[in-house]
């Protein structure tokens, strides 16, 4: 975090000036876009708030978990299930859908978190593979054929919808490394062991980081069935809305504020220029990315031009002490 | 013999050959997690590999698939020797996030390279003896199954006598025990990361081509194998093939029985909760321990 002299203060006016006017920006688009670019921005924003949320538990808590999609279903299979059987509005369905995710998060994260490593990623995906399971098998769910939400009357509200969900998750990784949980969080991703020692006791933090990062993929799930108003447990469960996030979140620089908007913003773009919403295209466009990028900059682009300016003045200062 | 008691022993006798496949699934899992400390999720796209190569033999050069084996085994191998070799041999020894994503990400390329090629049509084997079954008391034990399973447990006696009396098993061990070591003691290691792979590739491959006698192969059919191997390890414990067998045997058993009592489709629920439990209740598995390889 920078240090609170009076030149950061100044800057710091000025960032916010820039994001109010992004924002305003942003919530003005509608109104002159096209419903193609507003349909767009809508996906782009969707995995703006996936990728901001998986950097809660994968980049600020160090815990790969593999399996973030568990939650998207359970918000899109809550939020659909109270709109269909119980007649809620959408926004007290959605709020139901992030209440059951937080939950369940709560529960499962209580056992897992304990695990490590290779373990708990695999665990977790494991967990999203049962709830898919359960969801197919239940029959308030619509089993394997699954189940139709109300149409909704125009486009624009799941715009707004994902925008907020999309800031308010950026806005929650603003906020944590500013908490004692983020110092907390630091600390047992730097070194549980040595956390333990200082007093932080480990697993209630990577709870609370689990059950955020369930939140906003719950969210999500539940804007997301309202807004293709058709789910089935192949679709909110696809694996591939957590990796796609993943890879934003390591792209963009895992642990920072604004490397998951950013990545996921650049990586989607990409995705949609390239692959022209082809499944198919998309997934080896993806598989190939991950080997690249895991290959060649293992630790994100921020990283790799952060070291690369960094080099620059380190050099000129070697070889002036060393001419001395 | 009641039909209660008949049903029991038929289903022990289905999860027992599903088992053994699973067995022959895990092995080359386990070798390469235990020896390279790589959990390899492109194992399970490996496997639907050699069941692929097995049906082209099978469908356009009408070759046996048991026949064929140890050519879709060699495939492999040089597959697996290229793949260590040129990709995952870059980011050995680095966090298991990277090895664990480059794994991810190889998958899924080889996944929907092979939906493009062959698309997603599901195929099967079918063999001369494909409708054959032995008849023991009550007990209906088809062929294919039982010579898949037998072959299964086969290779995975071959693989274990392989690390156990050859001098490259031994490497193999030593430099899974410790790394450097093994260097400073003249093992090549680099050579040897690349034969383990390639070894468990050709595993795979095989294991791929019995699976295709008695099951249904797609180029997706890979990720559920891939989570099958890791229970299969977590279950048997890491690094020993006795260890892969008998969670093979386990997890085979466990989801038969769970098909049958519960209904068919909590293959997923049963495994994960088997998973659950047992890196609760003993975290090291029933024969494992961490950071080296047995035969």
């Amino acid at each position: 975090m920078a240090e609170p002299t009076a030149g950061t203060s100044l800057t710091r006016a000025a960032e916010g000036l820039i994001a109010i006017v992004l924002v305003l920006l942003l919530a003005f688009i509608p109104l002159v876009a096209s419903t193609y670019l507003i349909r767009i921005l809508t996906g782009i924003f969707l995995f703006v708030a996936l990728a901001s949320a998986w950097n809660l538990i994968g980049g600020y808590a160090g815990y790969a978990d593999f399996g973030p999609t568990a939650f998207l279903g359970i918000g899109a299979y809550t939020t659909g299930i109270l709109m269909t059987q119980a007649h809620m509005p959408f926004p007290l369905a959605l709020a139901a859908g992030g209440l059951c995710a937080m939950g369940a998060a709560a529960g499962i994260g209580a056992v897992l978190l304990r695990l490590r490593g290779h373990y708990f990623a695999i665990a977790s995906l494991g967990f999203m593979l049962v709830m898919e399971q359960v969801a197919a098998n239940l029959e308030i769910t619509g089993g394997g054929s699954g189940m139709n939400l109300p149409v909704a009357r125009g486009f624009t509200p799941f715009y707004y919808w994902m925008l907020t969900l999309a800031l308010a998750a950026i806005g929650t990784g603003a906020l944590v490394p500013r908490l004692r949980a983020g110092y907390a969080l630091g600390a047992i991703r730097g070194n549980q062991e040595a956390a333990q020692v200082v007093g932080v006791r480990p697993l209630p933090y990577k709870v609370l980081a689990y059950v955020g990062s369930a939140l906003f993929f719950a969210l999500a799930g539940g804007v997301y069935a309202y807004w293709f108003t058709f789910i089935d447990p192949p679709t909110v469960f696809d694996p591939d809305f957590g990796i796609q996030a993943i890879v934003m979140v390591l792209f963009g620089g895992a642990g920072t504020v604004l490397g998951p908007a950013g990545g996921a913003i650049v990586l989607k773009s990409l995705d949609i220029l390239l692959t022209n919403t082809s499944g198919l295209l998309h997934n080896v466009f993806f598989g190939g990315l991950i080997c690249v990028l895991v290959l060649f900059a293992p630790r994100g682009l921020v990283e790799l031009l952060r070291a690369g300016r960094r080099h620059l003045p380190d050099r000129r200062r070697l070889q002036r002490s060393g001419a001395g | 013999m009641g039909i209660g008691t008949q049903i029991v022993l038929q289903d022990a006798v289905n999860g027992l050959l599903l088992g053994g496949v699973y067995a022959a699934v895990a092995v080359g899992f386990s070798l390469v997690w235990g020896v390279l400390n790589v959990v390899n999720l492109a194992h399970g796209a490996l496997v639907m590999l050699g069941a692929y190569a097995t049906y082209w033999f099978a469908a356009s050069g009408h070759l046996d698939p048991l026949a064929t084996l140890p050519v879709v085994g060699y495939a492999l191998f040089l597959f697996g020797y290229g793949l260590q070799r040129f990709v995952i041999n870059r980011v050995i020894g680095t966090s298991f996030l990277v090895t664990f994503l480059l794994t991810f990400g190889l998958q899924l390329l080889i996944t929907n390279l092979a939906l493009a090629w062959w698309t997603a049509d599901v195929r099967s084997v079918t063999t001369a003896y494909s409708g054959w079954a032995l008849t023991v008391g009550a007990v209906v034990v088809p062929a294919v199954r039982l010579v898949g399973a037998g072959a299964a447990v086969l290779m995975a006696a071959a693989l274990a006598a392989i690390m156990r009396w050859t001098q490259f098993g031994m490497a193999v061990q030593a430099t899974a025990l410790d790394r450097e070591a093994a260097r400073l003691m003249g093992i090549p290691v680099a050579r040897i990361y690349a034969r383990t792979f390639a070894l468990a590739a050709a595993t795979a491959g095989m294991a791929g081509g019995l699976i295709s006698l008695s099951f249904p192969i797609f180029p997706a059919m890979g990720t559920g194998y891939t989570l099958v191997a890791f229970v299969v390890c977590v279950l048997g414990g890491l690094g020993s093939v006795a260890g892969a067998v008998v969670g093979g045997f386990l997890l085979g058993l466990a989801q038969t029985f769970a098909s049958a009592w519960v209904g068919p489709n909590y293959n997923n629920i049963v495994a994960f909760s088997a998973l659950i439990l047992m890196l609760v209740v003993r975290p090291a598995g029933l024969f494992g321990r961490a950071g080296h390889f047995r035969g």
